[in-house]
């Protein structure tokens, strides 16, 4: 199965190759969306310096967090979201009669996956890294690419149980929207400047908090005013990563088993 | 959602730094208020069936008729609006049970509206250009993309072009993204004095004719030029 997945990649990045352009067209895409987002925290914090204590460069190693890790689900498990159009349209079926696991054949759908984000996200945690002084010691280069993984599978997670769903319904779009500008707006600023509750489900809920808000905390040397954790918790992302991968793929199982199929 | 987060944000920035002389925190949630509402008219584009049609290839057709195609386009892009328009109304009641905002005087209001019309027109302009470009590539969903993000920072619709500094600032409001959100929405909570009403209005509507002229330019260079895609 390894040795698929290894040439599945191997095909798609020389696919990549024949499209340059196209690649580059999709690298400026990205570097426009996520300069608007920088550029315009950075101009409201040249006028506002302080967030809850958190400065401007603070706020973009925050950023720079939540983007690796995401930017890598979106490389590696971006297929996911497509799983309720192949229930709807039937060709879900086809996973089913293959001998291979059914997941691992959603996540090596053959289409184009262009990694510009991923390259784009590394170089802005590097800048950013340097930015907020952060200190490069072992604890950093071990840990920091676990958070980064560990933020990816929370994403996974929770987007896989967003698909399980489609079992069900069909038609998941709105959760799936809802879901996603939750993590988009939430996982922005740190969490310390929303109420009580809404904390509580970043954290436990939904653990967007541990994507970026909780490992930065620990890195930049910070103290967590939002739920007063210790910040040794943002260590533990990989951990709650796998959890909620786990959890959403024995969800995902229970789906499988109700799948019916929409006779399309 | 987005109206409890952009509260809690300003909120948290203004309790710990000094607030900027002429936009205290009640002007600042009622402009961020008002602009996401705004936006979920804005953003409707009402001429995305400009680029549809060129990729269907049924604008021949319709260019055969014995009508003004751009109007066309522009009566269902209105129709669209006023549809969005009312969707506009539950979230408003939802946000003002979030928020409080501050109420304009009516001769405010009237003004703000009339800029609001006229930052409409701007942004169809804007979208109807975009979406001819079709006309020369066939696809233009990227370029439309990146445009949008790019007026959303310096139209004043994510936060109030007021931030920018200095000579950036200066930039920013002599562009024509302005005359879409800010000047209205200045107009709104006051930022734009009575006196200085005129003036912006009549700033906005030079982008006004000008994006028409230019979008006629385009319109009639455009339809000497149909290329249609296959099928």
């Amino acid at each position: 199965m390894l040795r698929a997945y290894a040439e599945y990649w191997r095909i798609n990045l020389q696919t990549l190759l024949e499209y340059r352009a196209n690649f580059v067209m999709w690298f400026v895409f990205t570097i426009v969306y996520h300069g608007v987002a920088l550029g315009a925290l950075y101009v409201t914090m040249r006028q506002f310096p302080s967030m809850n204590g958190w400065n401007f460069r603070e706020v973009f190693f925050l950023y720079a967090l939540w983007m690796a890790g995401h930017e890598l689900h979106n490389t590696l498990f971006f297929t996911v979201v497509s799983v309720p159009d192949y229930v709807r349209e039937g060709r879900f079926d086809r996973f089913l009669v293959r001998p291979l696991d059914t997941l691992f054949q959603v996540l090596t759908v053959p289409q184009q996956i262009v990694p510009d984000g991923l390259i784009l996200a590394v170089a802005t945690l590097g800048a950013a890294t340097v930015a907020a002084g952060v200190r490069v010691d072992w604890v950093f280069v071990f840990f920091v690419p676990l958070v980064v993984c560990g933020g990816a599978l929370i994403d996974l997670g929770i987007s896989l149980a967003v698909a399980t769903c489609a079992f069900w319904f069909i038609r998941v779009d709105t959760l799936r929207w809802v879901v996603m500008s939750l993590e988009q707006d939430f996982t922005r600023y740190p969490i310390s400047i929303y109420t009580r509750g809404v904390r509580i489900v970043l954290t436990f809920v939904l653990p967007f908090a541990f994507m970026n808000y909780f490992p930065a905390t620990y890195f930049l040397q910070k103290a967590d005013t939002g739920l007063h954790l210790s910040p040794t918790v943002g260590l533990l992302t990989p951990a709650i990563g796998l959890a909620w991968v786990g959890a959403a793929y024995a969800f995902w199982l229970v789906g499988l088993r109700h799948y019916q199929g929409t006779g399309s | 959602m987005r109206v409890y987060i952009l509260r809690a944000l300003w909120t948290a920035l203004y309790a710990q730094n000094a607030a900027p002389i002429n936009l205290p925190l009640h002007s600042m949630i009622t402009y961020a208020t008002i602009a996401m509402l705004m936006s979920l008219i804005l953003e409707v584009d009402g001429t995305r069936l400009i680029r549809e049609k060129i990729r269907e290839g049924t604008i021949a057709t319709d260019l055969m008729k014995p009508i003004s195609v751009p109007l066309y386009f522009f009566s269902d892009g209105i129709g669209q609006t006023l549809l969005h328009a009312l969707l506009v109304v539950p979230s408003l009641l939802c946000a003002l049970l979030l928020v409080r905002i501050d109420v304009a005087p009516p001769a405010t209001f009237a003004v703000f509206l009339l800029a609001f019309g006229v930052g409409y027109g701007v942004n169809f302009f804007l979208n109807f250009l975009m979406n001819c470009i079709a006309f020369w590539t066939l696809e233009t969903f990227a370029a439309q993309l990146i445009v949008r993000w790019v007026s959303d920072l310096l139209s004043g619709q994510i936060i109030p072009l007021t931030l920018f500094p200095g000579i950036v600032g200066r930039i920013v409001f002599a562009l024509p993204f302005a005359a879409i959100y800010s000047t209205p929405l200045l107009i709104y909570v006051g930022v734009i004095p009575p006196g200085q009403w005129a003036a912006s209005i009549a700033a906005q509507v030079v982008w006004l004719l000008l994006f028409a002229a230019l979008s006629s330019v385009v319109w009639r260079a455009a339809s000497n030029r149909v290329v249609i895609q296959g099928g």
